[in-house]
């Protein structure tokens, strides 16, 4: 893509001028008022540690269930998960600690990694029980290159649009719309077409749309847009035989129930017969061989079984708060750039969580994603902890007004936790 | 304090992101609700649906009571059971398959490439390897920790005295259910109850442990049994009455010994017999059943011990009684003659009658129970006492109740069935033609006569011992009390006596020691032929006798089915009355029965 060629040259441009990890904002955005950097957003951090904790003691719960069969150790599942995790807190730091004019500088060579690893997984022979090319796999290692293309997808339309909305250009077709419908159609053709992707594709798409919104892309342009989207939608799912068995699955789950509508049918009865106060955390039936994917895609069915209404309230309120932390880190973002990456991980997360969780209660089909921080698997936990490193570093910097009677007093407050 | 809003861009940001949050809200309360639904609303629903899946139940198989006999004054046990394993396989879970196939032939024997053809069965879970497998050799396949391999207990009935009594035992089917014999009349007594395990389960069914809402009922194993049968009685009956079958080529044949005075069964013997422990090769089905109970026929003479019976009670005749006898009837248009020893037209007597086999002479008594002689004609009074005998006395055309699958009722004309030649028809049942019976019926009804009058409830079992040990002794149970008069069993114990010493003269093995009573009476029988009519070549050869001392101890009843004999011979002497003696010689020399003191 061109643009990434000219955004290397920007940032080497700008980089002398730069005092912290920050780029300095553009005197029409900034104004006067400074960058204050301060303590960052340890609720975040909290959040983020309770949510992994609820997952990986999931996993331990049903670590036996999963072995059954499988040829291995009781724990198998919950030590991979865990070496995931401490993984994914070393990427969580590193990006954390690496500046962000860095990162804004590597995003090509990200896209150029995503797409050399789309590349592998399409051309690596695919194992027999997942037959779709997404996986990179090395002995019994397997990576997702779909995870790494968000994140690089997502630096690269951050700075994209922070600079289309600095030149002023963010309302132009040919500037700004066309290159994002180009990006969204490569996108589909690739991860939705190749790789039969279309969960993810999703993910991808309402992220670059939300952040596009964020960025104040005018509304009529998001609304041709998402008529784009929707179009290519309805012409993936029906020109794909599966895709449309699966579309009458989720209209008729308990039609279907023993043949396509399984998952469907046995992820509402895990979550309906967890009841109000569920079964209790080692007495999941279901994950023992019932519900495919336990682990993964149907751990939230799993954890409703396991601990009901009162549960799944519980969770739902700890994503609402992380979310909410996220949004928080959006509005205080000290650029645009930074609040475009915020954003942007805030609705990929949102939306990743949403698609699954719905797909579990049959509010939508089923698409193979993952509850972000909750699911095992890998490639989701290592990239999900690197975009929460980014979005830590970010929650150190805000932009205060300095006005009367105020001497930066704004710090002590963020501080403090108070807004 | 707040965040700077300088910019426009800044502005309009913070306005897009609470829009932003308000969507991403109104989508958490949607799922709220919709959770709210599925887990509070629908949660009764969802708990029986996820019930009907995950739980399962479980039989747990109950032990197999085993079935005893008497040995002298011992118990032995003469049916076991054996736990023996049938080795499976999972073709989807096998790795190594020629290997895996190598070690099944160096074990188990056969072919190698075989296994390894059933290993390799494509889209199948569980494929048998081998049925009965031994402990020992299950141990050393499952040794190596095969994954795919696996096999499951079973048991099975093992036969210390090999086809012993086979017919009367019966056999287990794959099944576990008993077929035929003890085992299947005795099922509920021998097999248990199975425990049961109510479990919430995996999806390949299997229970599991940390789920509190597994029930548990233990099985309760099944009662042994121990036959009245004496396993020595019974395995030289089997002999005698081979040899005997085999002798006059015959194709089968029964034999029952029965104790009169308790109605327990000391032997029933068929032949040809077979292997329990190897049914599964037995071809023609009705080897299963248990002739002596199970098959009746047209008894022949041997019935007259009955009419002669009958008519003392009634005090029509008298032990001394003589008659004329014209050698032939006329009832109903039919022509009623004598079949065996024919003693021509003259004076007659009860001992004549029986000793001579005379159709006539029975016939005869049945016209004193109600008809005339002078008439050719037997009345309906006579046809409603006989009848009263014949069931309500001798307890025939019912089935006796003992504990065999398979009983036969046997088959008696009733008296008021006005069709034509109901005469005849009661004719020739007065000398076991037009009637049918089985050996055990015989046994029981003429023991009754013989012991005093009282039926005896015909019975294989002695006694049923609980799991828990406790012993239920079968007391004799008395059916009928009064089948005929007391003084009836002497009379008809004498005439008995007489006859076989009568035929004694000409028969060398009907000699017994005077310190025993050894009575019986012949029957050559007429065969019904399917067309209407009797085979004027095949005849069944039956037999009823006792041995004792100073009273009745054992009934004997032989049936030989169609022996192949010269012209001049009859089937009861010449086929069924050398098995007879043999049975009387053995009990007697092997010291069962007890002499007069």
């Amino acid at each position: 893509m061109g643009y990434s060629a000219a955004a290397v040259r920007g940032a080497t441009a700008r980089r002398s001028l730069q005092t912290a990890g920050l780029q300095r904002p553009s005197a029409a955005e900034q104004g006067t008022a400074p960058i204050r950097r301060h303590r960052p957003d340890y609720m975040l951090m909290i959040l983020t540690v309770a949510l992994l904790a609820i997952g990986i003691t999931v996993i331990y719960a049903i670590s036996p269930a999963l072995a059954v069969g499988k040829h291995v150790g009781q724990n198998y599942f919950v030590g991979r998960q865990l070496m995931a995790i401490a993984l994914g807190l070393v990427m969580f730091v590193a990006a954390a600690k690496i500046p962000f004019r860095v990162w804004r500088q590597l995003y090509p060579t990200l896209l150029v990694i995503a797409g050399l690893a789309t590349l592998i997984a399409l051309v690596l022979p695919v194992s027999a029980n997942y037959p779709a090319h997404r996986w990179i796999r090395l002995g019994s290692l397997s990576f997702q290159s779909v995870e790494l293309l968000k994140l690089a997808l997502l630096i690269w339309l951050a700075d994209f649009l922070a600079r289309r909305v600095r030149d002023g250009t963010i309302a132009d077709t040919q500037k700004t719309l066309k290159p994002i419908v180009f990006v969204v159609l490569a996108v589909g053709l690739v991860v939705a077409g190749v790789q039969s992707d279309l969960g993810s594709t999703g993910v991808i798409v309402t992220m670059m749309g939300g952040m596009a919104f964020m960025a104040g892309l005018p509304m009529k342009r998001l609304m041709l847009i998402a008529g784009i989207i929707v179009l290519g939608t309805v012409l993936a799912v029906s020109a794909i035989p599966y895709r449309r068995e699966r579309l009458l699955t989720f209209l008729h789950p308990e039609a279907n129930c023993l043949t396509t509508g399984w998952q469907a049918c046995q992820a509402l009865i895990a979550v309906g017969s967890g009841g109000p106060v569920g079964l209790g955390l080692g007495r999941s039936v279901q994950a023992y061989g019932y519900l495919p994917e336990a682990e993964n895609d149907a751990i939230f069915a799993i954890y409703a079984e396991k601990f009901g209404f009162v549960g799944v309230t519980i969770l739902l309120a700890l994503f609402v708060a992380f979310f909410a932390r996220l949004k928080r880190i959006v509005d205080r973002a000290p650029d645009n750039f930074s609040r475009l990456v915020a954003a942007g991980i805030l609705v990929w997360l949102a939306t990743q969580a949403f698609v699954n969780i719905g797909a579990m209660i049959g509010l939508l089909p089923l698409k193979g994603i993952t509850l972000p921080l909750i699911s095992y698997g890998g490639s989701s936990v290592l990239l999900t902890l690197a975009a929460l490193g980014l979005v830590f570093q970010i929650s150190r910097y805000t932009k205060y007004v300095t006005g009367a009677g105020n001497n930066g007093g704004g710090y002590a407050d963020s501080r403090n936790g108070r807004r | 304090m707040q965040p700077t809003v300088s910019s426009d861009v800044a502005r309009k940001a913070l306005a897009r992101s609470r829009i932003l949050f308000g969507v991403l809200m109104l989508v958490v309360g949607i799922f709220m609700t919709r959770l709210f639904y599925l887990q509070v609303i629908r949660a009764d629903y969802y708990h029986k649906v996820a019930l009907s899946d995950q739980l399962t139940h479980y039989q747990i198989p109950a032990a197999r009571g085993l079935i005893e006999a008497h040995q002298g004054n011992s118990i032995v046990p003469i049916v076991l059971n054996q736990t023996l394993y049938t080795v499976y396989a999972d073709p989807a879970l096998i790795k190594n398959v020629d290997h895996v196939a190598d070690t099944l032939a160096s074990v188990l024997g056969g072919n190698s490439a075989t296994y390894a053809q059933q290993l390799r069965t494509p889209n199948s879970r569980y494929v048998v390897i081998a049925h009965k497998v031994s402990e020992a050799n299950k141990l050393t396949l499952l040794k190596p920790k095969y994954p795919g391999l696996g096999a499951q207990a079973q048991d099975y009935r093992t036969y210390p005295d090999g086809a012993l009594a086979s017919q009367l035992l019966g056999f287990v089917d794959n099944s576990s259910t008993g077929r035929y014999g003890i085992e299947q009349a005795l099922e509920g007594t021998l097999a248990g109850t199975p425990g049961q395990l109510k479990a919430v389960t995996d999806i390949n069914g299997v229970p599991l442990a940390a789920d509190t809402g597994n029930t548990l009922t233990p099985p309760v194993n099944g009662s042994n049994v121990v036959l009245t049968i004496d396993t020595g009685i019974q395995e030289q009956t089997e002999e005698i009455l081979a040899a005997g079958v085999q002798n006059v080529k015959a194709p089968s044949g029964s034999a029952v010994i029965i104790d009169p005075n308790t109605g327990a069964i000391k032997a029933m013997a068929n032949y040809p017999a077979y292997d329990p422990s190897n049914y599964g090769s037995v071809t023609d089905s009705n080897l299963f059943k248990n002739a002596a109970v199970a098959t009746p026929i047209e008894v022949g003479s041997i019935m007259k011990t009955l009419t002669v019976s009958a008519g003392l009670d009634q005090g029509v005749i008298q032990q001394n009684t003589s008659y004329y006898d014209p050698a032939s009837w006329t009832v109903d248009g039919y022509k009623i003659t004598n079949i065996e020893q024919d003693g021509g037209p003259g004076q007659q007597n009860l001992a004549t009658i029986l000793n001579l086999s005379l159709n006539t002479g029975a016939t005869w008594i049945l016209m004193q129970m109600g008809g005339s002689a002078a008439a050719n004609k037997i009345d309906q009074k006579g046809r409603d006492a006989w009848y009263d005998y014949m069931v309500n006395h001798y307890q025939l055309g019912k089935k006796t109740g003992i504990e065999q699958g398979y009983e036969a009722s046997g088959l008696i004309q009733k008296p008021n069935d006005n069709g034509a030649g109901i005469d005849l028809t009661y004719a020739n049942s007065a000398f076991g033609q037009a009637m049918t019976a089985t050996p055990l019926q015989m046994a029981g009804a003429v023991a009754s006569v013989l012991n005093g009058g009282t039926y005896y409830q015909p019975h294989l079992v002695d006694q049923t011992i609980a799991p828990n040990g406790k012993v239920a002794v079968n007391a004799p149970k008395a059916v009928v009390k009064n089948v005929v008069a007391p003084k009836v069993a002497p009379e008809l114990e004498s005439l008995m006596e007489y006859v076989v010493k009568q035929h004694a003269l000409n028969a060398s093995n009907l000699r017994f020691s005077p310190d025993y009573i050894v009575g019986g009476k012949t029957g050559t029988a007429q065969i019904a032929q399917p067309g209407g009519g009797y085979s004027k070549t095949s005849f069944n050869g039956t037999y009823v006798g006792f041995v004792g001392g100073n009273n009745v101890q054992y009934v004997i009843v032989v049936f030989v089915m169609q022996p192949q004999l010269p012209g001049y011979q009859y089937a009861g002497t010449a086929a069924a009355q050398p098995i007879f003696a043999g049975l009387a010689h053995m009990l007697i020399n092997g010291g069962y029965a007890s002499p007069k003191t």
